[in-house]
């Protein structure tokens, strides 16, 4: 397949602000918009890269977002210098949460993240060094939906 | 000129248009080009929120609605007036006072919309009890926030509440009730929506939901608002009305932001109106970044409804009189609550077919070529100023990229008065 019908961006997430937080995934929206994305696909995309991106924003220092689009699939892969998860299988559990108050009191922290990527990702996998950070990849199949 | 797939509510009259680009910048969804010193409405973006007839300094942009001369075609004419109305004439006249009148200027019947606003604040219950789909549900009131949930969030069609406005359902109710009482065909009755939105002629000339409308015009405050207010003056010492109103502060509320969301229990539920916030709160819905709450009213106006185009009194003002009037009526449904049940069950509410989504075309309908477009045309972004002023004719450097990526028939990047010629 040819380069031109490849589409890839990068955008660097800051953490801790909580203003800009979101414009990432929402660029990536707008574009499967211009693009014709199917309509449920594009809300997949949505969803799983906005809970990535914040998670980034609540947790780590920094990280990079970078998104590839090809004519089968997307592909979101998120690298954080963050503190890491020590425990994947508790923090993929719904409603298990390490947010503090302060980001409960602005509507966070439900512990819906990861679980809410991997039910909107056809293909989601999460590495993670303690001290060092996370990296996450999320795939979604651009021809056969998820049900 | 009529366009054969999308109806709209505003045309552009070419004659008082120069071209100064206001509407252009306005434009929520960037429907408007400017060429050859005229306002071109691109139709497929257009979603009638009627920006540009509120910003338009020379009154080139010309709303269609329902002309009081329309009316007499029918046998029967029914005023439908929407609350908005009892907030145009200063904080003393009363509602009584404005239905009288509105029978005075020559309709036969005038039903007070406020009682459906109630009804359907009953039936807006019932609803978030009986249907636990996915959150938020959204209200389908506002005719442009349909559109627009159908054109721009094309996967959040399936939160909207597949139930009619007050409006469709008091005139459906009256056409049947009437039609019954008089032995004459539904046709011959006709129902006009006294508004201030001219969307609403969208709604009714173009459905999303039923086959027709049970409406039959919509006619704007302004065009009636002398008539009325002449009326009301010579009316000043009659102290016997002949029509009357029994609604309360929760119906005559709905013609404010948050009146929809007063009158049911559900806590977690959040007004926004104007179309800036309106648009930001979807695109958050659509993030998945709303979470817990049950119902999202939107209204496209500012303030809501009347914050309308069409209106006559200024907003402000008529928020306050409204606030009044809910204040004098008070929060007690007036409304018998099992007869709207049964009507429920009945599924009197219900859309007859689903919104379906329409979004905007992509930047070609081979994706392939799309992802072509899409880098082409942040490749010609880079190089314009990025100063957005207009002068191209395009509302700013984007919308301008675009057009060329898209390859615009006589486009070229020489229309930039920053990299000239």
């Amino acid at each position: 397949m040819g380069e031109e019908t490849r589409l890839s961006e990068e955008f660097e997430i800051t953490g801790g602000d909580f203003i800009n937080g979101g414009m990432a995934s929402c660029r990536i929206k707008n574009i499967l918009k211009e693009i014709g994305i199917d309509a449920e696909i594009t809300r997949r995309v949505a969803i799983a890269s906005y809970e990535a991106e914040m998670n980034v924003v609540m947790y780590a220092k920094k990280g990079i977002m970078k998104f590839i689009l090809d004519s089968h699939r997307i592909t979101i892969k998120v690298e954080d210098e963050g503190p890491g998860i020590p425990d994947i299988e508790l923090a993929m559990q719904p409603g298990y949460s390490t947010a503090t108050p302060e980001m409960r009191e602005m509507g966070f922290g439900a512990g819906m993240g990861l679980p809410n990527i991997q039910k909107n990702a056809d293909i989601f996998n999460i590495v993670s060094t303690v001290g060092k950070g996370t990296n996450l990849e999320i795939i979604i199949n651009l021809n056969n939906k998820n049900a | 000129m009529p366009d054969p797939i999308f109806y709209h509510s505003i045309k552009v009259d070419e004659k008082k248009c120069i071209g100064c680009v206001v509407c252009m910048k306005v434009c929520p969804t960037k429907a408007i080009r400017i060429k050859e010193k005229k306002a071109v409405v691109n139709a497929e973006r257009c979603i009638d929120c009627g920006e540009c007839y509120r910003a338009c300094p020379y009154g080139a942009i010309t709303p269609l609605t329902t002309k009081t001369s329309d009316i007499t075609r029918f046998k029967i004419k029914v005023a439908l007036p929407s609350p908005v109305l009892y907030s145009q004439f200063g904080s003393n006249v009363m509602p009584d006072q404005i239905l009288n009148a509105l029978k005075e200027i020559g309709f036969d019947y005038v039903y007070d919309e406020a009682l459906a606003c109630e009804m359907i604040s009953i039936a807006i219950e019932e609803y978030l009890e009986r249907n636990k789909s996915p959150r938020p549900i959204i209200s389908s009131t506002c005719p442009v926030v349909v559109r627009l949930i159908q054109r721009l969030f094309p996967s959040l069609v399936s939160l909207i509440i597949r139930m009619e406005p007050p409006r469709e359902i008091a005139a459906k109710n009256l056409k049947r009730e009437l039609s019954k009482e008089h032995k004459i065909s539904e046709q011959d009755i006709g129902i006009f929506h006294i508004t201030s939105c001219p969307a609403k002629m969208v709604s009714i000339n173009k459905p999303e939901t039923m086959e027709k409308s049970y409406l039959d015009g919509a006619i704007s405050i302004k065009e009636i608002y002398n008539q009325l207010m002449a009326q009301l003056k010579r009316k000043e010492h009659n102290f016997i009305l002949q029509t009357q109103s029994q609604a309360s502060g929760i119906g005559i509320g709905w013609a404010i932001s948050g009146g929809e969301i007063r009158g049911i229990k559900q806590d977690a539920s959040v007004s926004v109106s104007g179309v800036y916030d309106t648009i930001r709160i979807l695109s958050d819905v659509e993030s998945g970044k709303i979470k817990n709450i049950e119902y999202l009213e939107c209204l496209i106006c500012p303030d809501g409804c009347i914050g309308g185009p069409l209106t006559v009194e200024n907003r402000f003002l008529a928020k306050s009189h409204i606030l009044k009037l809910i204040r004098k009526f008070g929060g007690k449904n007036r409304i018998d609550i099992s007869y709207v049940k049964q009507l429920y069950e009945k599924n009197f509410f219900s859309f007859e077919r689903n919104i379906q989504p329409k979004p905007f075309s992509p930047l070609d309908p081979d994706k392939n070529e799309a992802i072509r477009k899409l880098k082409k045309k942040e490749r010609i972004l880079k190089n314009l100023p990025g100063i957005n002023c207009g002068v191209c004719g395009a509302p700013d450097c984007e919308s301008f990229a675009e057009d060329l990526a898209k390859g615009e028939k006589d486009l070229t990047i020489g229309r930039c008065v920053f990299l000239g010629e």
